[in-house]
């Protein structure tokens, strides 16, 4: 437990964990703002759908999507740069002397993360909502829609399936560079294994659709309408799994990543 | 705490290859309990890699290991929850405190009382900068608080590399206290360290590592007796006369890096600083009247001779100076 609660410590204090936030924050923020703000300019059909992102109960659905379309490549980022950095600081290497199990280490270190993303998902949906009622009122949209119940009822499983895709992605970058004992080469394996996956969706859909990204993408998928719009032409939004088998391969990914890294660590040769 | 007389780290036959490269050859130490131990050697020598291998950083390719009387694998690592480490340079987050670093390193492995922290950077001279980020930390700073991380646990047998690394003065003497005092309580100290001088004043015990094999191990008394000389300087013209005069003493041979004016040499006597007045006897007896002597101990040729005079077969080599 006090290894677990020293990793929470550890990314509290991080300046990558505000920073990541911070970004998720900022960009969903500022599409919101400014989707009301060209709204008042514009009129007809194309204003009208730009106004569902601050249109309750769509706007739930949205903000979703965004954090946990966006929020899985940062995610992959923010693995990478802590599994990367106990290698590249030689902190592994203080715990491993003291005679700490590193696959145990490794293993607390990345249910931190998964804390950790948790409350900067909540946080960024908290300060979305708040910033889609902004915009609603800029955009002079009524709010009506804010206690749609049956969006509400959905909202904890969204949230829970989405938290579970986007640590799936944090795992992935946490094996990648683990795998690579570095900050730099993990984040950008991390990052080049996200746009390569989306790429290769144009000639291998039914490959793809398996592969780590696309099944967190498909897992989310779970009934909004502003959901699927979201993904609608994204990567693998084609050929994506049904969202419950999407899930099953969501913690088959997540778990054969700890494997990895778990296992990797365990017997590697720490020098430096 | 174990028994007088134990031994506090032991291996036998330890092996360790970097690819091609023999890092350890068959490493035999043998560390006595409640001793300081210095691990002296030149760079690449093996030191860190012995290091490594004792705090399972590393595993083995052949051999074994015993700490505190017991077997050490890479399976039993609570075996280093007695055990405190300072392997290579310090390493810490850089963006937390210095306290904030002991205390979450405090997380791993043995646990650790709640003031311990607090002592310890108040004996490593740290308590004022506890709160800085360790980013803006001097090497000195890092080296001291990386002793205090290898404290921790109050360890029985502690390994230090390099401590002296990056410490000033004051710092140096302040560690050597330190460690003394560790010993004096019935700890164990594993120090490696290439500077001859430091571990002179350090250590009881000494080993010397070339080359990924140990090539002495003893006693400083033992080895420093076993070493001892008596330099003296006679005219150069007399300089094998007075050789044969003092053959019967012991062993004479020429020395070079010593200062001498040209027209006089030092040469070297294989024997206990005691005798030193039986060596001026021999050469006035001779009709040769020194100009200088002086006795004490050839560790240091000794050093040069078996680590650094030559680079050894996989070492980093040593660096040669500028030769006319």
């Amino acid at each position: 437990m006090r290894l677990f609660l020293s990793g929470l410590r550890k990314l509290r204090g991080r300046p990558a964990s505000l920073v990541t936030v911070c970004l998720l924050l900022g960009l969903l923020v500022l599409i919101i703002i400014a989707t009301a703000t060209v709204s008042q300019r514009s009129s007809g059909t194309q204003a009208q759908r730009v106004l569902v992102l601050v249109t309750f109960p769509a706007a739930y659905d949205l903000i979703l999507s965004f954090m946990f379309g966006l929020g899985g490549l940062f995610a992959v980022i923010y693995g990478a740069a802590i599994a990367g950095s106990e290698w590249s600081w030689g902190t592994l290497k203080n715990a491993v002397a003291r005679g700490e199990s590193r696959s145990r280490y490794m293993l607390l270190s990345f249910a931190a993360i998964a804390v950790m993303i948790a409350i900067g998902l909540v946080v960024t949906f908290v300060v979305g909502v708040g910033a889609a009622i902004v915009g609603a009122k800029v955009a002079g949209v009524s709010t009506a829609g804010l206690g749609d119940s049956d969006t509400l009822g959905r909202l904890p499983e969204e949230f829970a399936r989405g938290w579970f895709a986007v640590t799936e992605e944090a795992a992935l970058g946490f094996a990648i560079a683990t795998l690579a004992r570095s900050q730099l080469a993990g984040i950008g394996a991390g990052i080049a294994f996200y746009f390569g996956e989306t790429f290769a969706t144009i000639f291998l859909p039914d490959i793809v659709k398996y592969l780590p990204f696309a099944v967190a993408r498909a897992s989310v998928n779970i009934g909004g309408a502003a959901a699927d719009a979201a993904n609608a032409g994204g990567p693998g939004a084609a050929a994506a799994l049904p969202a419950d088998t999407a899930l099953v391969l969501v913690g088959v990914w997540l778990v054969g990543s700890l494997v990895v890294a778990l296992g990797f660590s365990e017997r590697a040769e720490i020098t430096g | 705490m174990t028994s007088p007389g134990a031994l506090a780290l032991a291996t036998r036959g330890l092996r360790k290859k970097y690819g091609s490269r023999v890092a350890l050859d068959g490493l035999d130490l043998s560390v006595p309990a409640g001793v300081v131990y210095g691990f002296l050697g030149p760079n690449g020598a093996g030191k860190t890699t012995t290091m490594r291998l004792l705090t399972g950083l590393l595993h083995p390719d052949a051999g074994s290991i015993e700490l505190l009387g017991r077997p050490f694998s890479a399976r039993d690592r609570r075996r280093l929850f007695e055990v405190g480490a300072l392997v290579e340079s310090p390493s810490f987050y850089p963006y937390l405190s210095g306290r904030a670093n002991l205390r979450e390193l405090a997380a791993a492995g043995a646990p650790v009382p709640r003031n311990r922290v607090e002592e310890l950077l108040e004996l490593v001279g740290l308590r004022e900068r506890a709160n800085d980020k360790v980013s803006s930390y001097s090497l000195g700073m890092k080296q001291r608080l990386g002793i205090a991380g290898a404290l921790l646990s109050d360890p029985t047998l502690l390994l230090l590399d390099e401590p002296a690394n990056g410490l000033d003065p004051a710092g140096i003497v302040a560690m050597r206290e330190t460690l003394r005092h560790l010993a004096s309580i019935g700890k164990t100290v594993f120090v490696s360290s290439h500077l001859l001088a430091e571990v002179q004043v350090l250590a009881d015990v000494v080993g010397i590592i070339a080359g990924g094999r140990l090539v002495r191990e003893g006693s400083l008394d033992d080895l420093l007796t076993s070493e001892a000389v008596i330099r003296v300087r006679v005219p150069g013209t007399s300089s094998e006369a007075a050789a044969t005069a003092l053959a019967p003493i012991g062993a004479t041979t020429p020395m070079d890096g010593l200062p001498g004016d040209g027209a006089e040499v030092w040469l070297r006597v294989h024997a206990a600083p005691e005798r030193a007045a039986d060596v001026n006897r021999a050469l006035a007896s001779a009709g040769i009247f020194a100009s200088g002597l002086e006795s004490g101990s050839d560790l240091e040729n000794l050093f040069l001779q078996l680590t650094g005079g030559e680079a050894q077969p996989g070492s980093e080599g040593t660096f040669q100076g500028i030769r006319q």
